[in-house]
């Protein structure tokens, strides 16, 4: 079972990867607080103002290409995060798959591919969100 | 409206309609759609169809996805925004 997103921005690649893995850069769009050591074994740690915290291992560094981690907030579910990152002519395709590490989250596989497909048939006639 | 469905036992196209901001047409497409992959099953009864979300044990792992996915649509859409500014 896993989530996979796919999508272009018009950035190179080097930029995207940068904004993606600089902690600096990660506070201005990701969360409040960055902490992370970008080497394989390293600690990430993400903090919120609402209080949310995530930590992370990192798995795999392929320098501008791939960034691979382990990570869980404080309920203690991990998953598997995957970001590769590729040059197309519009700019740069980022592909993003996350999976649960937690065995009890089956799912036929089927599903991934029809909560993709509701997923996208949101994106272009979008849906209220119920909650 | 896998969360509408999941609140009650069936529901017509028309009815998920009238609960939601979209067309019955898009409602439909979306079920057909969700039928395909096996999320909901349908039964005509008479002249209407009812759907229902197909009896595995669907909740946590369909939470974890519509959450986790909600979650990098939203992240996607902050670093566009953050590489757009730069």
């Amino acid at each position: 079972m896993e989530v996979r997103r796919q999508t272009v921005f018009e950035a190179e690649r080097e930029e995207v990867w940068d904004a993606l893995t600089d902690p600096e850069r990660l506070r201005e769009w990701f969360a409040n607080d960055v902490e992370l050591d970008l080497r394989p074994g390293g600690s990430g740690t993400f903090r919120w103002d609402d209080g949310a915290v995530r930590h992370a291992t990192v798995a795999r560094v392929e320098e501008a290409r791939e960034l691979e981690l382990l990570w869980w907030d404080d309920d203690g579910a991990e998953s598997v995060v995957t970001i590769s990152l590729a040059e197309c002519p519009e700019g740069t395709r980022v592909t993003v798959v996350e999976s649960p590490v937690r065995a009890g989250l089956q799912a036929p596989a089927e599903w991934s591919w029809g909560v993709e497909l509701l997923a996208s048939a949101e994106r272009s006639r979008p849906l209220a969100r119920l909650r | 409206m896998l969360g509408y469905l999941a609140q009650r036992e069936t529901a017509t196209a028309t009815e998920l309609a009238r609960e939601l901001p979209v067309t019955r047409q898009a409602v439909a497409k979306h079920l057909a759609a969700l039928r395909e992959v096996g999320l909901v099953s349908s039964a005509r009864l008479g002249r209407e169809t009812r759907y229902r979300l197909t009896p595995e044990p669907l909740t946590p792992a369909l939470e974890w996805m519509l959450d986790v996915g909600g979650a990098w649509d939203a992240r996607l859409e902050a670093l566009r925004r953050h590489l757009g500014r730069r």
